[in-house]
């Protein structure tokens, strides 16, 4: 381990205890999940280390048994083995207690998926932002106001180094990321209930954020929702999830949530050209900037 | 036998049919593969490709199976020993029923669940590319070329086709206690019956296909009914062979009245193929047809 | 069993005499002589359900040493951020581009599955102790347990040919995971001839394993020895019934999807054409519908091994017997209905999900049932610390890790965070790398004796443990931080953040690599050395059958059946 790694693992102790640290980005060395950026995905990450707690105790319970046996009941301690095959009443304990166990962790787990999977009622119709998105090999395309005269379409590709198309240069300068920045990120404004509509072109895929706790396969065919909201801007990167090809490591997503006023400008210069929407994003929301201010 | 051995069961004596029927299947699979895609000395498209393979195999089987006959002539299937093969064949046709779980699931998911798949709330109807789901709302759905799946009607040749099997169903029980009553004039007659019921289903399900109004590669319609409908046509034709090889063997003067696990076990596999023609004529016939009406009515057959 | 099974009388006659060879027969009557080992036809036209088995393990091992260098293949690759192996250049090229990364995760995850522990577990060990432990002389149907056999080398033939034929436009071999999903195994992703041969090389395994499972299940229920019901049946025997059974039932299935692949790819049909009104997910749900119940396929047997093992060196009955015999069919039953939580991403009714979560969690149950039996049955014993039991003791904990870590897993809401990450990987390893292979060496230790009739040297055996042990949590435990952090899986290049933890699970596969040497090397020295086994090296807690047997047992054994009480 390098030096300085003990921050991580400190760090990451405190998010296990759902305290949670602040880092927008994996962390590497990191033991736990990245810190969750909507109301959602912290209580489903709170119910996860709930059941951690649960299945780690199980586990130590069931290796205490073990070392416990090996040490109390082996040849030398006891050479004389006992006969017993039955305890009706252990045996029933050993059903029971899984069960109510089980019960528990469904208990928590039920209401999750639903508030996971269903927009809230509360969410009021001018309050969603519908965004498609495609997956393709091996690039995401989403389109902004779709079915409006605004609708414009906005594909995002991996930076990489050394690519042969400059507008694809990985610049670490500039804050970017290997594996996770792209040319064009996807953007959305903060506070709103944003809905992605999401399919593919091709084969599936699967648009994922870890800090969301979200994952959905964009399937050939099939349009699935996703929703989410978010109250801080700020810059969040997923990866395709669902093997797609050669490429399949190679599509991340970049999502950066921007105030609304940004997020209109931003479709004012993405209108003129991407390469303007980028330098206004740069501007407005430089990713090192953004990196660092959730690092602290 | 040796001496020693105090049991009934049957230490089969070593065997090349198992490796030369593997191997069969190697050359057939990959003579398939050639006809698909071109492999090796099969150019693609070449019809023959799995047939050397195909044409081994039937050898290898009629071997096989002639090995088995001999054993069993020379007393090798004592009480104990016919109780497992009984017990294999049922079990094999409970792995072929999970096979036809198979069709019938994709059959049922596609035929119920159609509207899900043509709400714009849930299928990507806004992708060019799928403009013929636009279609969906009607089931069966139109083919890829747009042009209108006509269904069977189901009162027609498929209802004729039912009171053959049925009927074949009969006919194979009445020569199974002739032939355990020892009346083997009356087992010949009822198994020549039975094939021939066989046969006349499947030239009738062949006339049928050929006035089809749809395709197998038209839609996930005509895609979903030739397999399973084709599917239970393949096994239609295996039970025919299989009885026709009882009827051989009947006339010949094999099976005993007390003894005749193959005709048994053709007749286990008959009432099977039965059993699932009657699944396909109510779920895939009768039932869309009652529901949904048939396509373009005034259709025969 | 639930009291101590003696046999009466019986095999007295094999017994009285040392290698029981000379009064073994074969069933012609002009040949008294058993087969020489060396004999061609011996092995090729073999009817003999324990040279079958041998066949089996070897081609196991054969195929276990493939998937386990395709596995280094990918440690190597995945050893830092960056393309190492798979980039084009490095060894000449050797390895290819990305898409072979792809290609070698797909066939170490099939190879492993279908051609490794299937084919050790359930045709080896399977077919050498059914018959033994329940007093029967040979498998119900010998011949057709023969081509059981030869279908696999074939098939495993066909799936090696594809990695060398056209896959997707412009390279080799098929990569689109083991769950064959398509539109990426249809014509979309990979038009070339390399997916037929897979649907053609899983056709053929298959029907393998249907076979093979037919015939276990009607020795099972139809030759046990005189006095054995079912209920003093060994929990092995046991274990590969319910596993018989779910093979049965499932493979057909998965038979069925493949072949409407093929037909969509050959022949125009659009089951999962989106184009032609298919569904992809239609797919899915097949796959699955085979796909859970094939995972506790892999385990069950394993679960009867270490049944026996435990009870061996603790030197006391199994605890609960029929409960722990009723928990693996209710692992087995429940096993069918919970397939979609390997789907909870692909857009399904949230209803559905819910019930996928109740129905999967309750797998839980049973399962603790048989690790607080395992447990029980120590409790109060004897227990000596000889290599199985090492194995046997090791994969209680690993399975267990492996178990809960599903149970989080269960959980759709959890899921949807974890779905396609590494710790599904790391979920899967611990059951399966960790689980299942351990019940495999487990059992091999336990058994080599008896098979082979030579001892293996117990200092390597222990120290193949340890170096195991240690080397596979090294792999994989650190695989759960990556897939929390949300590292996906089947990435052939990741983000710099991933590197530490990727870092120690590549050591720790060099460590289980020097535990496969020295596995190898302390067969070698066994074979070397031969030093001959007794008929029972365990004493008086091994009470099944076998043991009443010489080592290695006569080519034909119980031509007088045991009588069992
Ligand atoms: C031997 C193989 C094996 C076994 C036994 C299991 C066992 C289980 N598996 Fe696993 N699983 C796989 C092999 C296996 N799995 C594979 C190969 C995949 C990935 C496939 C792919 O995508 O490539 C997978 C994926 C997988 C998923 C999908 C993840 C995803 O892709 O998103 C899920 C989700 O529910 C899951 C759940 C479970 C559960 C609940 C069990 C349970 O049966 C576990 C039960 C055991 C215990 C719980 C431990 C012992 C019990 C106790 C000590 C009692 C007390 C415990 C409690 C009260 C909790 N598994
Ligand atoms: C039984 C199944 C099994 C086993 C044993 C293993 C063993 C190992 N696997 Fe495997 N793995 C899978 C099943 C298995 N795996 C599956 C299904 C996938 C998913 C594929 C997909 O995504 O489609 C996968 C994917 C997978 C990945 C993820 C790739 C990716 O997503 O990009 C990785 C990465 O580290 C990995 C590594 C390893 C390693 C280091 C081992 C090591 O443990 C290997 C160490 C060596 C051994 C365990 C011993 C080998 C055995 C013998 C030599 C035979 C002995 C025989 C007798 C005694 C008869 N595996
Ligand atoms: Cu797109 Cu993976
Ligand atoms: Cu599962």
């Amino acid at each position: 381990m390098r030096s300085g790694d003990w921050k991580y693992w400190a760090l990451s102790a405190a998010s296990l205890l759902g305290c949670g640290s602040a880092w927008a980005v994996p962390q590497d060395g990191g033991i736990n999940f990245q810190t969750p950026a909507t109301e959602t995905a912290k209580r489903v990450q709170d119910f996860h280390n709930e059941v951690l707690i649960i299945i780690v105790a199980i586990t130590i319970f069931v290796t205490g048994l073990l070392i416990w046996v090996m040490l109390r009941y082996n040849k030398r301690a006891n050479p004389v083995p006992k006969k017993f095959s039955h305890n009706t009443v252990i045996e029933i304990l050993w059903t029971v207690v899984p069960v109510l166990i089980l019960v528990w962790i469904a208990k928590g787990s039920f209401p999750l998926l639903y508030e996971q999977d269903v927009m809230p009622a509360e969410a009021r119709e001018e309050e969603i932002v519908d965004i498609k998105v495609y997956g393709n090999m091996w690039f995401w395309d989403y389109t902004y106001n779709v079915g409006t005269d605004n609708e414009f379409n906005v594909e995002s590709r991996m930076l990489k180094v050394g690519a042969p198309d400059p507008s694809l240069e990985l610049q670490p300068a500039r804050g970017d990321i290997a594996q996770l920045s792209v040319n064009n990120p996807m953007v959305a404004p903060v506070g709103k209930y944003i809905r992605l509509k999401i399919s593919a072109k091709d084969v599936i895929h699967a648009w994922a954020m870890p800090q969301f706790m979200l994952k959905v396969d964009a399937m050939p065919g099939r349009l699935n929702q996703l929703w989410f909201k978010v109250d801080e801007p700020g810059v969040f990167y997923g990866q395709c999830s669902e093997l797609c090809g050669k490429d399949h490591s190679n599509m991340p997503i970049e999502l950066r949530l921007l105030p609304q006023a940004q997020y209109d400008e931003w479709q004012v210069q993405y209108k003129t050209s991407p390469e303007a929407a980028r330098a206004y994003l740069d501007r407005v929301q430089p990713a090192k900037a953004a990196q660092v201010a959730s690092a602290q | 036998m040796a001496g020693d051995v105090k049991h009934d069961y049957h230490l089969v004596k070593p065997s090349p049919w198992p490796l030369l029927a593997s191997l069969a299947m190697l050359v057939m699979v990959l003579g398939g593969a050639g006809y698909m895609k071109g492999l090796w000395f099969v150019p693609q498209g070449a019809w023959w490709g799995p047939l050397p393979g195909l044409v081994a195999l039937i050898f290898v089987l009629i071997g096989w199976w002639g090995d088995v006959l001999k054993e069993s002539r020379q007393g090798d299937h004592k009480e104990v020993v016919q109780i497992s093969l009984r017990y294999g064949m049922v079990l094999f046709i409970a792995s072929e029923v999970m096979f036809f779980v198979a069709w019938f699931w994709e059959f049922f998911e596609m035929a119920i669940y159609h509207t899900l798949r043509a709400n714009p709330e849930h299928s990507d109807l806004a992708n060019p590319a799928l403009e013929p789901l636009l279609k969906w709302n009607e089931w069966p759905i139109a083919q890829t070329d747009g042009s209108l799946v006509r269904p069977f009607d189901p009162f027609h040749l498929p209802l004729i086709n039912t009171l053959i099997l049925l009927l074949s169903g009969t006919t194979v029980t009445w020569a199974h206690h002739a032939l355990q009553s020892g009346d083997r004039k009356s087992a010949i007659s009822g198994l020549a019956l039975t094939v021939i019921l066989g046969v006349a289903f499947t030239c009738l399900q062949v006339v049928e296909y050929m006035e089809a109004g749809f395709s197998y590669d038209g839609s996930i319609y005509g895609s979903a009914f030739f397999m399973a409908t084709g599917f239970h046509g393949a096994h239609v034709v295996i039970g025919t062979i299989m009885l026709m090889v009882c009827l051989g063997r009947l006339m010949a003067g094999g099976m005993k009245p007390e003894k005749h696990l193959g005709f048994e076990f053709a007749a286990w596999y008959w009432h099977f193929v039965d059993v699932v023609w009657l699944f396909l004529f109510a779920f895939v016939y009768v039932a869309p047809h009652i529901i949904w009406g048939s396509g373009a009515p005034g259709l025969g057959h | 069993m639930s009291s101590e099974p003696k046999t009466a009388a019986g095999h007295g006659h094999d017994h009285g005499h040392g290698h029981g060879h000379d009064h073994a027969h074969d069933d012609h009557a002009h040949d008294h002589q058993d087969p020489k080992w060396y004999s061609p036809a011996r092995w090729l036209f073999s009817t003999n359900h324990k040279d079958i088995g041998t066949l089996y393990l070897i081609f196991a091992m054969f195929a276990g040493i493939i998937g386990f260098v395709f596995s280094g293949f990918m440690r190597a690759e995945l050893a830092e951020p960056g393309l190492q192996l798979f980039n084009g250049t490095a060894f000449g090229g050797f390895f290819g581009s990305e898409h072979n990364y792809n290609v070698i995760t797909t066939m170490h995850g099939l190879i492993m599955i279908f051609f490794m522990v299937m084919p050790a577990l359930i045709g080896g060990f399977g077919n050498w102790f059914v018959p033994l432990m329940i007093g029967a002389p040979d498998m119900a149907m010998p011949r057709m347990n023969n081509i059981s056999f030869w279908l696999l080398p074939v098939s495993f033939f066909l799936l090696l040919l594809s990695m060398f034929v056209p896959g997707p436009a412009g390279a080799n071999g098929f990569g689109g995971g083991w769950v064959l999903y398509p539109p990426l195994s249809s014509t979309t992703g990979h038009p070339g001839l390399a997916m037929d041969l897979v649907i053609f090389s899983l056709h053929l395994a298959g029907m393998s394993s249907i076979l093979g499972a037919i015939n276990f299940i009607v020795t099972i229920l139809n030759m046990r020895a005189p006095g054995m019901t079912i209920h003093k049946m060994p929990l092995f025997a046991w274990s590969v019934l319910v596993t018989a059974f779910l093979l049965v039932l499932a493979l057909p299935v998965l038979a069925g999807a493949l072949t409407m692949l093929l037909t969509d790819r050959n022949f125009g049909s659009k089951f999962f054409e989106v184009s032609g009104g298919g569904d992809p997910v239609m797919f899915q749900h097949l796959f699955w519908f085979f796909g859970h119940p094939e995972v506790y396929i892999m385990i069950l047997p394993g679960f009867g091994i270490v049944s026996h093992v435990i009870s061996t060196f603790s030197r006391k009955p199994i605890f609960g017997y029929l409960a722990m015999a009723y928990a693996m069919v209710a692992i087995g039953f429940i096993g069918f209905i919970v397939w979609a939580h390997h789907m909870y991403t692909v857009g399904m009714n949230v209803n559905l999900k819910a019930y996928f979560i109740a129905a999967t969690m309750v797998i839980a149950v049973p399962t603790g049932v048989k690790i607080f039996s395992w447990i029980a049955t120590m409790w109060g014993g004897s227990i000596e610390f000889k290599v199985p039991m090492l194995w046997a003791i090791g994969f209680i904990f690993l399975f267990t890790v492996g178990g809960v870590t599903g149970v989080v897993l269960a959980n759709a809401g959890v899921d949807h965070a974890l779905h396609d990450t590494y710790y599904v990987v790391a979920h899967f390893h611990y059951v399966l790398s960790l689980g299942a292979v351990f019940t495999l060496f487990c059992g091999w230790y336990y058994w080599f004796e008896k098979m082979f009739g030579i001892k293996y040297n117990g200092f390597i055996g222990g120290l193949h443990f340890w170096l195991m042990f240690i080397g596979s949590n090294l792999i994989f435990f650190p695989q759960h931080f990556l897939g929390l952090q949300g590292m996906p899986r089947r990435y052939v290049d990741y983000a710099e953040a991933f590197r530490e933890w990727h870092h120690w699970s590549t050591i720790g596969y060099w460590i289980a690599a020097a535990a496969t040497i020295v596995f190898f090397l302390g067969m070698i020295e066994a074979l070397v050395r031969r030093r001959k086994a007794e008929a029972n090296p365990w004493g008086e807690g091994a009470t099944t059958l076998e043991w009443t047997l010489p080592s290695p047992p006569p080519f034909h054994q119980y031509n007088d059946l045991p009588r069992f009480k």
